[in-house]
């Protein structure tokens, strides 16, 4: 600081009056700026993102349905996901089952429990139930359910393994990245239309998933869209 | 390197002086006003917050940052919770739109429909199919019916005398007990006032009212009467245009309005399509005399001007000279001494009789319903004389009397049904002194007495109000115009506890049924098979097979009586011509804002009415704008007709007056107009009304001013439809009109290709001629290639940019190495023929409704903030005029819709900087809303001018309070299930503020057809999307069926066909934008027999002129000296 003082007050001098480690300075700048909007985009990308922010969403439910009781070959009821979500195949959306689905088995198999007891009033008073949407995609993204387990992809590439769960929750991160990445190797995750709904099935290989995979995109002309106007509209 | 600059090609002078096409009168004399705003993306103020200044608005923005900062809110999304029925209704599938066949009540007949419901909520509604006559075609009246259901502002309950809710179950009581005192002294003093219907469950009704209540008077009124000719000739003409050849209309706009005007266009377009020489012969002629612009005069080959009160007259002199064309001297005769007098060009009389018996049996005369007796008389016998292409049918008789009688006899207890005769009633029929010497009122009306004339008259008068349901919420059924029997069933619950119009009357006629068995009873009194199955068949399908009308013989009309007598005009003495507004018809569709929004075809006015003149009228009254010294190339004086001021067109305000009574709106001078002829528009000028019908700022104040005046002071019993001895005078004030005539202009460039019907012979490249023929898309090596391959591949030509292409293998690395295998993609496009587009406007709203499209509001369409996909153009083209000197008075209309043109190479991809318009893999120029950050450049960049953009928050806030921004109220007061957001289409994005938006092709029904077909296919590889599978929303309304739209790489497609005919041309594509949807030019079918008849369309003289080694066939049009200059220089292309 005293130096500095005399550059400016004192006479004026000749010759460079930077030292010669301030020759780095430039570099040093450059460096911890560089680091500094490393961690910056790091710390957005890790934290900011569907992937930290949604993943492991599980919100409690108004009636605790426990999906790996009732939902999948290893579940003692064994059902198929399309016993509740019955219009998963003709509709975008796949339907949340509607009470009287519940009361189907439930009006015979522990009527009077007190889990139901949400379930016995909507029957009873026609209210909907207020599930938790767990899964959820932007109001710009039209996700089509239908042409997705039609065509050979099964629930558990974006849902996860449900048939072990017992309280839902989000598994996979669902944003544009998540799509794309099938949506440009389709072989990779495509499986026999009747295997859509096992949530357990599995290609013996990697390398047999691919090969097979190749077949169906192949076979069946699988062409994802890529393009915006595949999912905004 | 420097970037290589292209210009545009100047306009040449013999481009200025010569004809040319023009939009307005301000385009069309080139003043600076209109130059600058051509010059201009958007007219002054349209990109400024007009009530903020720019610091305040910071200091706003400030705030409102900083009270963002409080709640942390975004960092998790919101808990949302998913609630599925409790019990699923049958055929139910969340998420699919389900459709029913209903129909859209008239009062001469009912439109089929089909109606897209999304869980059980009507959003969209189609033409029938199953009904062979409209196809899948509807009106704009039709289309914007499903706003009206949603309308905040209608009746949520019925009231009391008192002022007290009503529950139904009151009303009934209420109504019971009526009928019970009635049904006592036999229906004495008790009077039924409706609008007239076609439903036979009503008829029938009110036929059982009138046997229990022999006493009881039932009267219909409704201000525009389409049932006057019915009475005079005992039976309804129903005309057959598809089979007509020649048609000769007086007067009457089968094509623009009317209950039947679907039906009409559309037969009428079947006539008029022609892609080869044969069908060039047998392509339908039309002509047309009328006194206002309509959009039949719009589409004429040949167009008299006529004044309507001499119009009447006409019909006779046309009659007789049918007769002596076809033998029958003395009938002639007697029917030309009837019309002494009358003065007409009888050269074009001659001619196009002449024309008519050329083609006998295939001739056709149509009359408007509003001339006279005598009028319709001699229109029959004239089409019998010509073994016309019409059938006449058996009607019910119309009711007997008049609205008048309810004043001069006032009913003790009158009940009025629907319509709105405090509003529309005759001015000289005072309809508030029925209503008050009444000791009972009760009003049935789906507006209550805070935004409707008469519910507030009952209101005065202590009556009860009932409120009324939507006909999509009630049971009813109805005739079409050929009289087959259809439905008009509820697609929802009654959103509010409503009642219709059947519950009203069934109590009086002792009938304790629903309306639902109410028409049941009716079907079975009509139909064949009177089974459940029946029943159910003709619910699904929307209409009863063999249910027409019974023809009736043809040769039993009267001659026509009395002498005519022709009134005499004169700028001092004129006559005015009422007719429905295309916005608000009489008045009732005042309160629906696509209605309001969608421009006059001809005047391009929304939001208002205003008082049409002819150009001689101006002239002679000296009403025309001062002149104003200007530099036109001939060096003339020109006159800024309309006073363009920043881009607003400033109107002088007139005021007309009759018989003392006065009315006053904005003169607007209208091309072709008969000279002494004004045209006022009803529906207008309301006093007690809704958010839409009234203007916003006023509103805000506490004041109701309608928008626009209203033309009943003019409308009297006895003459309804048009008056004489008006005189017209200036009130040197003036006023800006929403008029969107000059927005978006294209300066004049050859956009519209037009040709005769010889053409079609002689001149197969007529559509490709002007700069296009010299400068077409540039394919460099690659102009061999198929049109598929060309859609596929859009080579790049001399082109430096990358252009997208869609013929490799997609980018799926386990495509590569098999990319012989690989399904190429079809590719969409559309074609829009020009040729049987006939202005309607049901395109621009079935779109508007089909794709969530915002109404902005008459303040928002001034700063041209207009936010329809679809441009309807109106290019006004007149032969015999010089620029700069008189305004034209018989000028050649053309429409021309446009929307995004889904450009291959698009001018506005290459400048958007956040990639939010790019082209996806089928060809479509897509928007990705969530990416746009509203840099509005690719809106600068597109030449067709069709980009549109979210100033504000047009659909989360309303009209008055945009630019409150957060701060206003988000909703409408007394709104609480925010109703317009239910007709809002679920498969499509709802824009925000500072979004960029335009035609998507309707990406969601194509998206939608994908999916089917993928879905079908399952493990196979049938994914292609059959054609047909998809009809996008202007396609599927429009009435003249001119939009086709599918696969370009298919040549069977039938757009694929469209676009291989000899008219086929693209706009503006000298640009190398390489449109996806073209056009096919119009043809105008001429008799060159006929006076003034125009021999070569003058827009290919005019580029004839500009490129002179072009092809010019024919002679030279009558009166126009531009052939006489010499050819220009080429210019401006390069090959």
């Amino acid at each position: 600081m005293r130096k500095l003082l005399e550059f400016f007050t004192g006479p004026a001098q000749s010759g460079n009056f930077f030292r010669r480690s301030m020759n780095a300075l430039p570099f040093q700048v450059l460096v911890c700026l560089g680091a500094t909007a490393a961690v910056v985009v790091a710390g957005i990308n890790e934290y900011a993102t569907n992937k930290y922010l949604n993943v492991g969403y599980t919100p409690d439910q108004p009636v605790a349905f426990d999906h790996s009781f009732h939902a999948g070959p290893d579940s003692v009821l064994g059902l198929d996901c399309r016993y509740c979500h019955n219009y998963v195949e003709k509709s975008g959306h796949s339907n949340v089952p509607s009470t009287n689905t519940c009361w189907n088995c439930h009006s015979q198999v522990k009527p009077d429990s007190p889990a139901l007891a949400l379930i016995r009033r909507s029957v009873e008073t026609g209210d909907a139930v207020r599930w938790v949407k767990v899964h959820k995609v932007p109001d710009y993204v039209y996700f089509n359910h239908a042409v997705h387990v039609n065509r050979g992809i099964s629930c558990v590439e974006c849902h996860g393994r449900i048939d072990q769960q017992v309280v839902v929750g989000q598994q996979k991160s669902l944003n544009m990245l998540f799509c794309l990445e099938c949506h440009r190797n389709p072989e990779q995750f495509i499986r026999p239309v009747d295997k859509v709904t096992d949530l357990a099935w599995k290609a013996p290989t990697p390398e047999a998933q691919v090969a097979q995979g190749t077949k169906f995109v192949h076979d069946w002309k699988v062409n994802p869209p890529q393009s915006c106007s595949g999912c905004h509209r | 390197m420097s970037k290589k600059v292209f210009n545009h090609p100047a306009p040449l002078a013999g481009e200025a002086t010569g004809p040319s096409y023009w939009r307005s009168l301000d385009e069309r004399n080139k003043t600076p006003e209109f130059r600058t705003r051509a010059e201009r993306e958007f007219i002054d103020g349209a990109a400024t917050i007009s009530s903020l200044e720019r610091r305040e608005f910071l200091l706003l923005m400030g705030a409102s940052f900083g009270l963002a900062g409080l709640g942390l809110a975004g960092c998790r999304e919101p808990r949302n919770h998913t609630l599925p029925y409790s019990k699923q209704p049958e055929n139910t599938i969340p998420g699919v739109a389900t459709y029913y066949a209903s129909s859209f009540p008239g009062e001469l007949a009912n439109q089929a429909l089909i109606v897209e419901t999304h869980q059980h909520r009507p959003t969209k509604v189609e033409g029938n199919p199953s009904h062979k006559s409209n196809g899948s075609a509807s009106s704009k009246f039709a289309q914007a019916s499903v706003l009206d259901l949603y309308d905040p502002e209608r009746a949520q309950s019925s009231q009391g005398a008192n002022g007290a809710v009503l529950t139904v179950a009151a009303v009934r009581d209420l109504l019971r007990q009526l009928s019970a005192t009635a049904k006592a002294n036999g229906g004495e003093g008790l009077a039924f006032l409706a609008r007239p219907s076609s439903s036979p469950t009503r008829a029938r009704v009110v036929a059982a009212v009138k046997a229990v209540l022999p006493k009881a008077r039932f009267v219909e009124y409704t201000p525009v009467s389409q049932q006057r000719a019915d009475a005079v000739l005992g039976a309804r003409a129903l005309p057959d245009f598809a089979k007509a050849r020649r048609v000769l209309s007086l007067d009457a706009d089968f094509l623009g309005s009317g209950d039947g005007s679907v039906e009409a266009t559309r037969a009428y377009s079947s006539a008029r399509r022609a892609d080869t020489a044969t069908e060039a012969d047998q392509m339908t002629r039309l002509y047309v005399v009328e006194s206002t612009f309509t959009l039949t005069g719009a589409a004429a080959d040949h167009r008299l001007r006529a004044a309507t009160s001499h119009l009447s007259g006409l019909a006779l002199l046309f009659a007789a000279e049918v007769f002596a064309q076809t033998g029958k001297g003395s009938e002639a005769a007697s029917l030309r001494a009837k019309v002494a007098g009358l003065k007409v060009d009888s050269e074009w009389v001659k001619e196009c009789v002449t024309d008519l018996v050329k083609a006998q049996g295939k001739a056709l005369i149509v009359a408007g319903d509003h001339l006279s007796a005598d009028a319709h008389r001699a229109v029959a016998i004239a089409n019998a004389a010509l073994g016309a292409a019409v059938s006449y049918v058996k009607v019910a008789a119309p009711a007997v009397g008049t609205i008048a009688d309810l004043v001069t006899k006032p009913a003790a207890t009158l009940i009025i049904l629907g319509g709105n005769p405090g509003y529309d009633a005759p001015a000289d029929v005072a309809f508030a002194q029925a209503v008050k010497a009444a000791k009972q009122v009760v009003r049935l009306g789906y507006h209550g007495s805070a935004f409707d004339e008469t519910s507030a008259l009952v209101k005065a008068a202590q009556g009860t109000f009932i409120a009324a349901s939507h006909y999509l919420e009630s049971w009813s059924d109805g005739r079409t115009v050929n009289g087959t029997y259809v439905p008009v069933q509820p697609m929802i619950e009654p959103l509010f506890p409503t009642l219709t119009e059947l519950d009203v009357l069934a109590p009086f006629a002792g009938l304790t049924q629903e309306p639902f068995a109410l028409v049941r009873a009716t079907f079975n009194g009509l139909a064949p098979d009177t089974s459940d199955h029946a029943f159910a068949a003709w619910l699904a399908e929307g209409v009863l097979a063999d249910s027409q009308y019974n023809t009736v013989a043809d040769s039993l009309f009267a001659v026509p009586a009395n002498n005519f007598k022709a009134p005499e005009l004169s700028a001092k003495s004129l006559e005015v011509r009422i007719v429905p507004s295309v916005h608000a018809g009489d008045g009732l569709y005042a309160n629906n804002g696509w209605l309001a929004e969608a421009p006059d075809p001809l005047s391009k006015t929304a939001w208002e009415n205003v008082i049409l003149i002819s150009p001689a009228l101006a002239k002679e009254l000296n009403v025309e704008p001062e002149v104003t010294f200007m530099t036109s190339v001939a060096g003339a004086l020109n006159r800024n007709i309309n006073q363009l001021v920043d881009g607003r067109l400033i109107a002088k305000i007139a005021t007309l007056t009759v018989g003392g009574v006065t009315v006053k709106g904005p003169l607007f001078i209208m091309p072709g107009m008969a000279d002494y002829t004004v045209g006022l528009q009803l529906g207008f000028g309301r006093t007690v009304a809704g958010r839409v019908a009234t203007r916003v700022a006023e509103r805000l104040q506490g004041k109701v001013v309608g928008n626009g005046f209203s033309a009943y002071p003019f409308v009297t019993a006895a003459e309804p439809a048009a008056r004489t001895g008006v005189s017209l005078a200036l009130t040197g004030e003036s006023a800006p009109i929403a008029n969107m005539q000059d927005h978006w202009s294209m300066e004049g460039r050859d956009v519209v290709r037009e040709g005769n019907a010889d053409d079609l012979k002689h001149n197969e490249n007529f559509a490709k001629l002007g700069i296009d023929g010299h400068a077409p898309a540039v394919y460099g090596k690659d102009e061999n290639l198929s049109a598929a391959d060309k859609a596929r591949l859009t080579p790049r030509g001399n082109s430096a940019y990358e252009h997208p292409n869609h013929g490799v293998a997609p980018n799926v690395a386990v495509w590569k190495g098999h990319e012989d295998k690989f399904p190429l993609l079809q590719q969409w496009g559309m074609s829009i023929d020009l040729n049987t587009c006939t202005g309607c406007n049901a395109c621009v709203t079935a779109c508007q409704a089909e794709n969530n499209i915002p109404v902005v509001g008459r303040d928002q369409v001034l700063k041209g903030r207009n936010m329809q996909w679809i441009r309807l153009d109106r290019y006004f083209f007149d032969g015999r005029a010089q620029a700069g000197s008189e305004i034209p008075h018989d000028p050649q209309v053309t429409f021309m819709g446009i929307a995004c043109q889904h450009c291959e190479t698009a001018p506005c991809e290459t400048v958007c900087p956040a990639n939010a318009t790019v082209h996806d893999d089928q060809g479509l120029n897509t928007m990705a809303y969530n990416r746009c950050i509203g840099t509005r450049y690719c809106a600068n960049n597109c030449p067709y001018k069709v980009r549109r953009f979210n100033f504000l928050d047009y659909n989360k806030r309303s009209d008055g309070h945009y630019y409150e921004g957060p701060l206003g109220p988000a909703k409408l007061p007394k709104d609480p299930a925010d109703l317009p957001q239910m007709q809002k289409n679920p498969d499509v994005s709802v824009r925000m503020r500072g979004v960029m938006e335009k035609c998507t092709y309707c990406v969601q029904r194509i998206q939608e057809a994908k999916i089917q077909a993928k879905v079908r296919a399952k493990d196979s590889a049938g994914i292609n999307v059959v054609d047909g599978a998809i009809q996008v929303a202007c396609q599927q309304a429009c009435p003249a069926e001119a939009i086709e739209f599918g696969d370009i790489t298919d040549p069977q497609s039938r757009v694929s066909k469209a676009k291989a005919s000899t008219r086929s041309y693209g706009a503006l594509t000298y640009l190398n934008t390489r449109p996806r949807t073209t056009y096919q030019a119009k043809l105008r079918n001429l008799n060159p027999r006929m006076p003034g008849a125009i021999l070569i369309p003058l827009s290919r003289k005019e580029m004839a002129g500009r490129e002179a080694h072009a092809p010019a066939h024919g002679a030279a049009p009558h009166g126009d000296s531009s052939h006489a200059q010499p050819a220009a220089p080429s210019h401006g292309h390069s090959k």
